[in-house]
Order: C-alpha cells, then sequence, then structure tokens
C-alpha cells in the first residue's frame, strides 16, 4: 500500500516531463516519421504515399549535399579555432595577478549576444563603404565578403567562434583551477621548458574540459542557422548552406513539408553518426593519456 | 634587474588582455556608437564625430517614408514569452528533479533514460511536425506556441537533479518527521538552497530565450506577436536603408541581457563551478 502511494507520488512530480514528452516530443516524432513518407504540402486535403522517394531525391539533391559538407566544412574551421581560443584565452586570465574577474567577465559577454545583433554589426562592418572595405580598396584589394566562395564561409565561422570560444573559456579555466601546483612546481625543478609543460601536463590534464568543448562544438556544427539565413542565405553557390538552412527553406517557403521532414531525418541520422564518431575518436585521444 | 624583467612581461601581458578584452565587446561598443551617430556617418566611421537620438526617434516613430514598425510591441513580447518560458522551465525543473534525485519510485530508471535519450537526440526532427501540430490545436501564430513547446528545460531538470543529489537525505528525512510534506519540503527547504544554482540556471534559461529564431520565426505570421530578435531578422532586409535604427533596435535587443549577466555577475562565479562539474 505505501509502495503504491510512493510510486504515484514520484509520477506525479515528473509529470510535466512526462506530459510535455509525448505531446511536444513523441508525438512529433511519430509525425515526422510519417510525413517523410508523404508528399504533403502543408496545405492540400490529399496526401499521396511515396514510400521512400522524399529520402532518394534529398540524398541525391546538390542542396542536400552541400549541407553535409558544410556541417564538416565548419566543423574543420571552427573546433581548432575554438580550442585555440579558449585555451589561449584562459591562460591568459589565469596568469593575471590582478583584475581576473573583470578579464574573466570581460571575455564571457560575446556568448550573450543574438547571432541577429551580431549578424547586423558584421554586415555593418564589412559593408561596401565602411571603414575597413574603403581602407582595402585604397591599398588595392576589393572583397566582396558576403558572396565570397572563401571569405563568406571563413565570416560565419569567425562569428559564431567568436561567440562560443566565450563560453568555453569558463569550462577550461574550470579545468586549470583542477590541475595540483604542485605537478608544475616538480616540472619546473626537472628544467622542463614552458612549451612542454603545456604539452605533457596542461593540455593532457585538460582533457576532460577540452573533451566537452569537442563534443558541445562538433554537435552545434549541425544546428547553425540565424548567421547564414541573414548574411548569404546559404550562397555562394551552397557555400555556406547548412542543414537547418535547407529544412527551413524546405519546409516553410516551398512548403514541402515531406520532403523537408526527409531532409531532417537524415539531418538527425548524419548529427547522430558524427557525434559517435568524434566522441571514439576524442575517447580514444584521452586513452592515450590515460584517461577513461 | 629581475624585478623590472617580471614587470615588462606583465604590462604585456595586460596589454594583450586589453586588446583580447576589445574584441569581446567590440559589436557591442559599435552597435552602440552606430545607434547614436549622425545618420550620414552611420559604417562609414568607426568611432563617429556628432552624435544623435534620430535612430531611435525613428525606431518608435517612423520617419516621412517609413510606418513605425511595433518596436516597443515586440520588446514586450520577448519579455513575456521569454519570463513565461524561464519560469515554468525552473518550475517545471525543479518537480522533476526532486523526483528523480529524492524520490523512490518504480519506474524512475526508465524517465531517467528517456530524458537522456531525449538531451541527446538532434531536436531539428521535431520543428515541422511541431508546427502542423500546433496549427491544428489552433494555437500557431499565438503565445502558446511560444511558450508551452518550451516550458521543459532538459537541461534544468539535469541541473537541478544533480545539485539535489548533493543534498543529504537526512534533511528530507527529518523535516518528513515533523509531517513536512514533498512540496512543503521541496519549497520551504531544497529550493532556497538552491539558490546559486538557481541563479544559474536562470540567467542561461533566460539568455537562451530571449535570443531563439528559428522556433519564434516559424511559429508566429503576425507582426505584432514577433519576439524583438524575429522582428530584428524579419526587418534586415527591409532596413537596410536605416542602419542606424537597427542599430539601436540591436542595443535594446542585447542591453537587457547584458546588464543582467553583469549584474549577477558575482553570483555567477559559484554556480558556474557547479554547472561545469
Amino acid at each position: 500500500m505505501k509502495d503504491k502511494s510512493i510510486t504515484i507520488k514520484g509520477w506525479l512530480f515528473a509529470s510535466p516531463y512526462l506530459i510535455y514528452t509525448v505531446v511536444f516530443f513523441l508525438i512529433p516524432v511519430i509525425g515526422a516519421l510519417f510525413l517523410t513518407v508523404t508528399d504533403w504540402n502543408m496545405m492540400s486535403p490529399d496526401i499521396k504515399f511515396v514510400n521512400l522517394d522524399n529520402f532518394i531525391s534529398a540524398v541525391k539533391s546538390p542542396e542536400v549535399q552541400a549541407a553535409f559538407i558544410v556541417s564538416y566544412k565548419f566543423m574543420a574551421i571552427i573546433l581548432p579555432t575554438t580550442l585555440i581560443l579558449s585555451v589561449g584565452q584562459a591562460m591568459l586570465i589565469n596568469s593575471l595577478p590582478k583584475y581576473k574577474n573583470v578579464f574573466l567577465v570581460g571575455y564571457f559577454l560575446p556568448y550573450l549576444a543574438s547571432g541577429v545583433a551580431i549578424a547586423l554589426v558584421i554586415k555593418g562592418v564589412l559593408a561596401y563603404n565602411s571603414v575597413v572595405n574603403v581602407w582595402l580598396r585604397s591599398i588595392g584589394i576589393a572583397i566582396d565578403w558576403f558572396n565570397h566562395p572563401i571569405f563568406t564561409p571563413l565570416v560565419i565561422a569567425f562569428m559564431i567562434t567568436w561567440k562560443f570560444s566565450a563560453y568555453y573559456i569558463l569550462i577550461i579555466i574550470s579545468g586549470l583551477e583542477s590541475i595540483p601546483k604542485e605537478i608544475y612546481e616538480a616540472a619546473k625543478i626537472d628544467g622542463a621548458k614552458s612549451w612542454t609543460t603545456f604539452w605533457k601536463i596542461t593540455v593532457p590534464m585538460l582533457y576532460p574540459a577540452l573533451y566537452t568543448i569537442v563534443i558541445l562544438t562538433s554537435g552545434w556544427m549541425f544546428s547553425i542557422f540565424g548567421e547564414p539565413y541573414l548574411l548569404s542565405r546559404g550562397g555562394p553557390g551552397y557555400g555556406t548552406y547548412t542543414w537547418q538552412l535547407s529544412i527551413y527553406f524546405n519546409a516553410f517557403q516551398r512548403l514541402s513539408a515531406g520532403y523537408a521532414s526527409a531532409v531532417a531525418i537524415i539531418a538527425a541520422i548524419v548529427t547522430f553518426a558524427s557525434v559517435l564518431i568524434i566522441k571514439r575518436l576524442a575517447r580514444g585521444w584521452g586513452r592515450k593519456y590515460g584517461w577513461e | 634587474m629581475v624585478g623590472s624583467k617580471f614587470k615588462w612581461s606583465t604590462i604585456i601581458l595586460y596589454c594583450i588582455a586589453v586588446l583580447i578584452l576589445l574584441a569581446a565587446v567590440f559589436p557591442y561598443i559599435y552597435m552602440i556608437l552606430q545607434s547614436l551617430a549622425n545618420w550620414d556617418q552611420v559604417d562609414k566611421t568607426l568611432i563617429p564625430s556628432s552624435f544623435t537620438f534620430r535612430s531611435y526617434v525613428f525606431l518608435f516613430k517612423g520617419g516621412p517614408n517609413a510606418e513605425p514598425k511595433p518596436w516597443a510591441q515586440a520588446f514586450f513580447n520577448s519579455l513575456i514569452v521569454t519570463l513565461s518560458c524561464t519560469i515554468l522551465m525552473m518550475f517545471t525543473g525543479l518537480l522533476v528533479a526532486y523526483a528523480l534525485s529524492k524520490l523512490k519510485f518504480k519506474g524512475k530508471n526508465f524517465i531517467n533514460n528517456t530524458l537522456i535519450f531525449q538531451m541527446f537526440f538532434p531536436s531539428i526532427i521535431l520543428l515541422i511536425p511541431s508546427f502542423i501540430m500546433l496549427e491544428k490545436f489552433h494555437w500557431y501564430d499565438t503565445y502558446w506556441a511560444m511558450i508551452l513547446p518550451k516550458s521543459v528545460s532538459l537541461w534544468a531538470i539535469f541541473m537541478y537533479s544533480s545539485f539535489f543529489m548533493s543534498i543529504p537525505d537526512e534533511i528530507i528525512e527529518s523535516a518528513k518527521m515533523d509531517g513536512a510534506n514533498n512540496m512543503t519540503i521541496l519549497f520551504r527547504i531544497i529550493a532556497p538552497m538552491s539558490a546559486s544554482i538557481s541563479t544559474i540556471v536562470f540567467l542561461f534559461i533566460f539568455m537562451e530565450r530571449w535570443i531563439e529564431l528559428l522556433w519564434d520565426m516559424v511559429m508566429i505570421r503576425s507582426e505584432e506577436l514577433f519576439t524583438l530578435n524575429v522582428l530584428l531578422a524579419q526587418m534586415f532586409q527591409t532596413y537596410q536603408q536605416y542602419p542606424g535604427a537597427m542599430y539601436g533596435a540591436s542595443v535594446i535587443l542585447t542591453l537587457p541581457i547584458i546588464i543582467l549577466f553583469i549584474a549577477f555577475s558575482n553570483k555567477i562565479k559559484e554556480g558556474i563551478q557547479f554547472v561545469l562539474k
């Protein structure tokens, strides 16, 4: 009797989560699976079943192939730069004798920015008549920043790096604080150079923090939306066309709900598999340092 | 000799630190300065030489060729949506976390496992079917579409339950001896003990909800229901010839979050240590 009442209480306390999960998770997931085998355009009353046609045409379409490549392209740029920037800035803050907290708060501020507001600033700073471009033209360089096969992805990658390394600094700082000072002192007595100390002590000891950053960043690469949506619309030539842009344009501008759902499921599978592989790789890297 | 060498390296260190700090706050400074710049200087100088409130007046009053957009309404919408979601997420977070960490019941493992599964589930799949479902519920283009689907935060549940784990069970047992029920224990004893973690949960959830773009863009069609972030995104192309006004709107969008974080910055340190563990 008592067992039963305790069980009811437990489920009662957990009920907000359970109701939420059924309504806003389970039903949509089933809905998505249903949509993918239809050709529904969000309006017409009759829905045709098309089997796996949506998946087949999605895999064949250049935009989905572009989205597949673009997410890894962003990862290749953003992952190393965020790692270097967040570790560098965290170590810089850590080595300051005074005013650490001022810099800690200041360096964190980029994380609070709305992608829309920052896109606006970047668009202004790199506008045709901006200070930067006027100066560049005066030395004979003219770049169309938002319609350039190399610079457009770089600008967007730079915005994302700027924002996320701000958060990762905190993770690295708390990782640095957990390294015992004695290790560094011992290394110093043994005459280790600071470069050696960094690679042989700091990096291995920071591994849990670095692992978190690698996983968070690579997961995030599959949900980039605002920056390319506002600045490049995925262009030029699908060069910044992300999964979320593809899903958004297909569902809410071309109104092909079935096809867009198929793209969403492919995106989810690719995300899941990629993060899993990266986790494996990162674990293997950790094992080299003796982490389990 | 050694002393002076030490000083030089410290000065260089601070110079680098200040340069990076400038890069970190540059967009904020830029948008504030440009929003106050004379309109013929916007985006053409880094530091304008003459200032005006014209951009802000334009935002709320419009200009000769432009009707004013509902910026004040959008700010209000952002506030309603963000505050409702944040309060709901914290409330549901407390309840569910209490169940998962302090109550023993059948099926707890099952709930724990679905929670972890969901955290790793790419949520992009949910966007289109949720949109269709909310339309069927007649919630499309209402506040409900922005609030209810964002009323539970898995992250908040996760944070609270790992914090509650560190609270000894004896406290709950002795409260139960005194005749307190679970609700009283949760809201009178546990919740006040969680003030520092609650601050962090509040700030992060508030910030994330405040700058949400894709969901609110898909779920809302009426201009008078747009959140500030969505309205700014929608005007991105339309207001291209009024960059000063756009910077003004960005300042209005960004400043509340910055002020909130700086106001709580001394409390963030202790809470963040826990979050990152």
